[in-house]
């Protein structure tokens, strides 16, 4: 036993040895390996010679690492290898602020959040003179929106091209409130257009079915508030059903550009008290705030949770699996649902072009003019329908002038998207400036591989039954149209962060907290306590200092109204 | 060698000085074993705290510490002045103690129970399985503890409401003074096995003689138990128990913030998330590092007075 | 004669209650791997339906097929087991050579060393100065930066220190009087004396290292060759999630497409195998212990 053991320790210590030795001379070797090709690059060799870039960018579990079919037609016609750097777990934030730190940065970033303090650091290049020396098409594309992408009023710079399509129609809805097709079939389609609508029809059909057919008991209104996703299923809500669009959380006077925190409102309280009146009759889900996200999901895919506030993207798992099973009954309708008649949902409310995540150039890139001629390529027409469509002849065919997805392709796209991302690298390469959906190229085909046919395509035949019930071809058609609402000067103020160092970013902080304790705990209070509880709420949040924050939320969308008139 | 009582004030020093090198050399061994992970932790974990610096300046990561701008105690004093801060160190301290005291007595009687059982083959099969959880996840661990206490067909309600025990599903998951208990149950599930495993090594480091001797004496198995098994493992469990003092403070704060819900907030909120959501998340660098030595102040004192209360009462240190 | 009797029943029922309340231990704690092992063997659309217990509803092992297809798995393997078996005969070594100067009564550095060392457990000075450090060491893009750093865990040399001090001194003290140095000792003496402790703690620093990914994702990002198992599973797990506005309608795209529980759940037990496949080995020697009469003699 002894000498076993003073073997295996020695043993081990031996192995120690080796590896650290090992490992040590290895990483010399590969360290120089890769960095010999990316020095003699830097120098002014022609275009098509291979060149390797470094790119900080989100996760993406599909990356393709060059070896799809478009990556590698990339690396062939421009001669990059991109190699990008994935930061895990949440936020990018902290790989940018040690990228700041050490004050070394790879050749793009999308900086996203972290945006300020890299340009305060002085790490962004101002693209608007390599735009308008090498890039015609990344200027063409952003047309008259290009002076959107300046930084400030008193710097002029562009440091980052905001990835957001330009010109981006929504064709479809996933937003409002849902219904399930045999609630609405039940009462015989009515108009659901106020929150006393949407209440009555889930109240008649739980009356007359109390349980499933299996003998499970129905739920009238379940609502995503247990995790992060309450803002989705209960605070926005809010103020679409008050008649005010998604400025973060933040509404804005449309003539005056001042901001008060949205729970504020007084509309806003009377929504509240409607929820708080929905949990006193026994409609809403008891458990809205104390389940997880996979309870939630649990629940609809059982089809017994008849009315959702949702978005589609939140509970789309779930509809697939009722799906899956043949329950189209029991998923979901989506409609503008209002506190009253006298307010419209503004969840289309127009914003014109906003920029948000963007990528940007640093000052360590190896050839910065390659690189803005390599992300014009990938803007330019054919770079689009590249990135968007692939390969001609592979990827999708020609037919009678239009382009056409084959359908083995398109099967993969609908079952197994990753796989087809992974192997086409359609998606992967929306690096740069681009044309949102419904804009159509010269030769009169869509750029982006979303339709409006598609959608329709799309569609369950509960979906098309009650939609024709109601008269659209789209949920989209039940909301007011694009235009009922002049354009928001400042486009939308989801997209102004506060400085992230700056006291009304924390009180901001503060405010989300006593939030998210003080809605939940309204909304289930006796009716009769719930002007107690909010007003708590509110004198809470002037205690945090939201007049504060306010103040300086004004201030910003001034700014950024004064800046975009320009 | 001289006794000191001979030494004449001028030989004094020097002969002190010559022992303590001959002792030195006399320790060369013990010195080559140690003194290569002295320089290593003072590499390691003593020059990165030039960081603390930061928590008296307004820092940003673009300059250097030098060019920093210089703001005195300005983030300590809101850090004292922020009501949230004084509930979580509630909840923190709370959770941490109930932690502490249920996290080390069960697995000690686990591992005590452990030690007891015959069958070889059964008691490594319980062990392992028991220590299993430990490498679940908590995002799994809470969604089952969800499950387990819902209202909508939940175990432990159905098990109630059968027992008659009550007639109404309660909403376990929405009652801010069960939080701590459910924590900490959770916690006893999860890590029970995996804590319990160094007891059972320090308990298979008993000499067994001490065990034929009391035989030979006539002594039970309880009394074994008490006064061979529970005094061997002593030592152990003493040293865990006051480092883990040291961390009362600093618990993490995944399984408080998955287990947690908007309806528990105010008993679900510990330090650490704290620091992270009003520290690092927001780029407030500073502000973190300011959180980060109030914590390690807290925690060097927690572990000293109970190292000292401990050396008071047996002599013995841990430290 | 009667006293014989009545101690024998005592004894048979408490080895009953022990039998009896270990089997309800091993029922609980073994569910929720089980429960894990069934999700991750089920069809991921269907797994959203809830309610799975210890089987899988519809079987299909594309769960697992699909995590088998990432790049970078075997390199990530590969140097999980590298890494692994390397930082734990380092840490072992390292940790029990500290902690026996530190047990020694007459060793002149014990107070300030063990005060040096405590210390450390309770502050660290940040992750910014803690990156800028690995930077200057030349550390960033190595093998070694997950050698090096996690060289030794003070918690382990305070284990292991309160072991020692367990160990009869006399054995130690009669070595001394036949001429034994300090190091033979401790590698004759104190060392086999150790072997549950070192089990248990060579168990701690293996998974340590088995699950550890954050340094992977600090410090060796954009080096795949240096890449772990454990961060090129997390990267599937905590895609995208948070960091990335919900209101942005390219965002959302992506929070749709969020890894299903299923995949979560197989990569959970991807890694989590091997590990236990290795415990049985390191089990025998702090489960039933060996005999010190035996070194003794």
């Amino acid at each position: 036993m002894k000498r076993k053991m003073q073997m295996a320790l020695s043993l081990m210590l031996a192995l120690t040895f080796v590896f650290v030795t090992a490992c040590s001379t290895s990483n010399t070797d590969s360290g120089n390996g890769t960095t010999t090709p990316e020095t003699t690059n830097a120098a002014n060799e022609p275009p098509a010679e291979p060149m390797t870039i470094r790119f900080a960018t989100g996760n993406n579990p599909n990356w393709d690492d060059m070896q799809s079919d478009i990556g590698k037609f990339i690396k062939e016609k421009t001669g990059i290898t991109i190699k990008p750097e994935f930061p895990v777990g949440g936020s990018s934030d902290e790989m940018l602020a040690l990228m700041v730190a050490t004050d070394e940065y790879p050749d793009l970033v999308v900086p996203g959040s972290a945006t300020n303090k890299m340009v305060d650091a002085g790490a962004l290049l101002d693209l608007r003179p390599l735009i308008e020396e090498h890039a015609p098409n990344i200027k063409k594309v952003y047309g008259e929106y290009y002076n959107r992408l300046r930084w400030s009023k008193d710097d002029d710079a562009i440091y980052t091209l905001s990835l957001t399509g330009v010109d981006h129609t929504y064709f479809d809805s996933g937003s409002g409130f849902q219904l399930q097709h045999q609630v609405l079939e039940a009462a015989g389609y009515p108009e659901i257009k106020t929150v006393k609508d949407f209440e009555a029809a889930i109240k008649a059909y739980l009356e007359k079915n109390p349980t499933t057919e299996d003998g499970q008991p129905n739920i009238g209104l379940s609502l995503n508030g247990g995790e992060w996703q309450i803002l989705i299923s209960v605070t926005n809500p809010a103020f679409y059903a008050t008649g005010a669009p998604d400025d973060g959380e933040f509404f804005i006077n449309q003539e005056t550009y001042d901001a008060i925190m949205h729970y504020q409102r007084p509309e806003e309280r009377e929504y509240f008290r409607w929820l708080n009146h929905m949990n006193d009759i026994g409609l809403l889900d008891p458990e809205s705030f104390i389940q997880k996200y996979d309870q939630y999901k649990a629940k609809i895919a059982s089809g017994r949770v008849l009315g959702l506030i949702d978005q589609s993207w939140d509970y789309g798992q779930a509809e697939n699996a009722l799906k899956a099973e043949g329950k189209f009954g029991a998923t979901y309708a989506r409609f503008p649902v209002t506190l009253n008649e006298t307010f419209q949902d503004h969840s289309f409310h127009g914003t014109g072009y906003l920029p948000a995540l963007g990528i940007a150039i640093t000052k360590d890139a190896q050839d910065p003019v390659r690189l803005i001629k390599f992300l014009d390529y990938l803007a330019s027409d054919e770079g689009q329908v590249l990135l968007n469509w692939g390969i001609e002849g592979k990827h999708y065919n020609v037919v009678d002038g239009k382009r056409v997805i084959p359908a083995d392709l398109l099967e993969l796209k609908t079952n197994d998207n990753n796989t087809f991302v992974k192997t086409t690298g359609i998606g992967n390469y929306n690096i740069s400036a681009r044309y949102g959906d419904g804009v159509k190229d010269p030769s009169g085909n869509y750029y982006t591989t979303t339709f409006p046919e598609q959608i329709q395509a799309a569609y369950s035949e509960e979906d098309k039954k009650t939609l024709a019930a109601y008269g659209a071809t789209t949920y989209k058609d039940l909301w007011p149209s694009d235009d009922a609402f002049p354009e928001r000067k400042y486009g939308a103020a989801w997209t102004l962060p506060f400085d992230s160092t700056s006291e009304a970013n924390v009180i901001f902080q503060k405010t989300q907290d006593i939030m998210k304790k003080r809605i939940p705990e309204a909304i289930l209070a006796k009716p009769e306590d719930f002007d107690k509880v909010y007003d708590q709420f509110l004198k809470d949040l002037e205690d945090a200092g939201v007049a504060k924050m306010n103040a300086e939320f004004s201030k910003m969308v001034k700014d950024r109204v004064e800046l975009w008139s320009k | 060698m001289k006794p000191l009582t001979e030494m004449t004030p001028e030989e004094g020093p020097t002969l002190k000085r010559n022992r303590f090198w001959f002792k030195a050399f006399q320790q060369r061994y013990l010195y080559m074993m140690s003194l290569p992970f002295v320089i290593w932790i003072f590499i390691f974990s003593y020059v990165p705290v030039w960081g603390w610096v930061t928590a008296f300046q307004n820092y940003k990561p673009k300059d250097t510490i030098f060019d920093q701008k210089w703001v005195g105690f300005s983030n300590f004093i809101e850090l004292f002045q922020d009501e949230r801060f004084y509930i979580v160190l509630r909840n923190t301290l709370a959770m941490s103690t109930m932690g502490l005291l249920v996290g080390f007595t069960v697995p000690v009687i686990f591992a005590l129970l452990l030690n007891e059982m015959k069958g070889q083959f059964f008691k490594r099969s319980v062990q392992t399985i028991s220590y299993l959880p430990h490498f679940v996840s908590w995002v799994v661990v809470s969604g089952l503890v969800y499950k387990m206490l819902s209202t909508d067909g939940g175990a432990v309600n159905q098990l109630l409401m059968w027992l008659n025990i009550i007639d109404q599903p309660i909403q376990f998951m929405a009652k801010g003074n069960l939080f701590w208990g459910i924590v900490t149950v959770s916690d006893l599930w999860k890590e029970m096995g995996w804590n319990s495993i160094i007891f059972l090594a320090a308990m298979a480091g008993i000499d067994p003689e001490l065990y034929e001797a009391s035989t030979v004496d006539g002594a039970g198995r309880f009394r074994k138990m008490w006064h061979i098994t529970l005094p061997g493992i002593r030592t152990t469990f003493m040293v865990l128990f006051i480092l883990s003092i040291g961390h009362l403070i600093s618990i993490g704060f995944e399984k408080q913030f998955l287990l947690g819900n908007p309806l528990v907030s105010d008993y679900s909120e510990v330090f650490d998330l704290y620091a992270l959501k009003y520290g690092i998340q927001m780029s407030r660098y500073s502000y973190g590092t300011a959180i980060g030595i109030f914590n390690s102040v807290v925690s060097i004192l927690l572990v000293f007075i109970a190292n000292g209360i401990y050396k008071r009462v047996t002599k013995e240190t841990v430290i | 004669m009667q006293g014989v009797v009545q101690k024998n029943i005592g004894d048979k029922l408490f080895d009953l209650f022990i039998y009896i309340f270990m089997t309800m231990v091993a029922i609980v704690t073994l569910y929720p791997f089980l429960n894990v092992l069934a999700i991750s063997f089920n069809d991921s659309v269907d797994t959203v339906r809830g309610g799975l217990t210890i089987y899988p509803r519809e079987f299909t092992l594309r769960n697992y097929e699909t995590i088998f297809g990432f790049e970078g798995l075997i390199t990530g393997f590969k140097n999980t087991v590298i890494r692994t078996v390397a930082g734990t005969a380092i840490g072992v070594a390292a940790a029990s050579m500290m902690a026996y100067t530190l047990s020694r009564p007459d060793f002149q550095g014990r107070r300030w060393m063990s005060v040096l060392f405590a210390l450390t457990m309770y502050f660290s000075g940040g992750l910014i100065p803690g990156f800028l450090l690995m930077k200057y060491l030349g550390l960033i893009g190595t093998f070694s930066v997950y050698l090096v750093p996690a060289l030794l865990s003070v918690w382990n040399v305070f284990v292991i220190r309160s072991y020692i001090d367990g160990l009869p001194f006399a054995l130690q003290e009669s070595a001394k009087i036949d001429g034994a140095n300090d190091w033979t000792i401790f590698w004759k003496i104190i060392l086999p004396l150790c072997q549950p402790v070192l089990a248990t703690i060579a168990l701690f620093i293996a998974v340590g290292h088995w699950n550890s990914w954050f340094d992977t994702y600090l410090f060796n990002n954009r080096n795949p060759e240096n890449t772990t198992l454990q961060y090129e599973l997390m990267k599937v797990l905590l895609s995208t999630q948070t960091g990335s506005n919900y209101r942005d309608p390219n965002a959302q795209q992506a929070m749709a497409a969020v890894s299903p529980e299923s995949i979560k759940m197989a990569i959970t037990i991807v890694v989590t195998v091997p590990i236990l496949l290795v415990y049985p080995f390191l089990q025998k020697y702090f489960v039933k212990g060996m005999t010190l009469g035996a070194v003794k003699s």
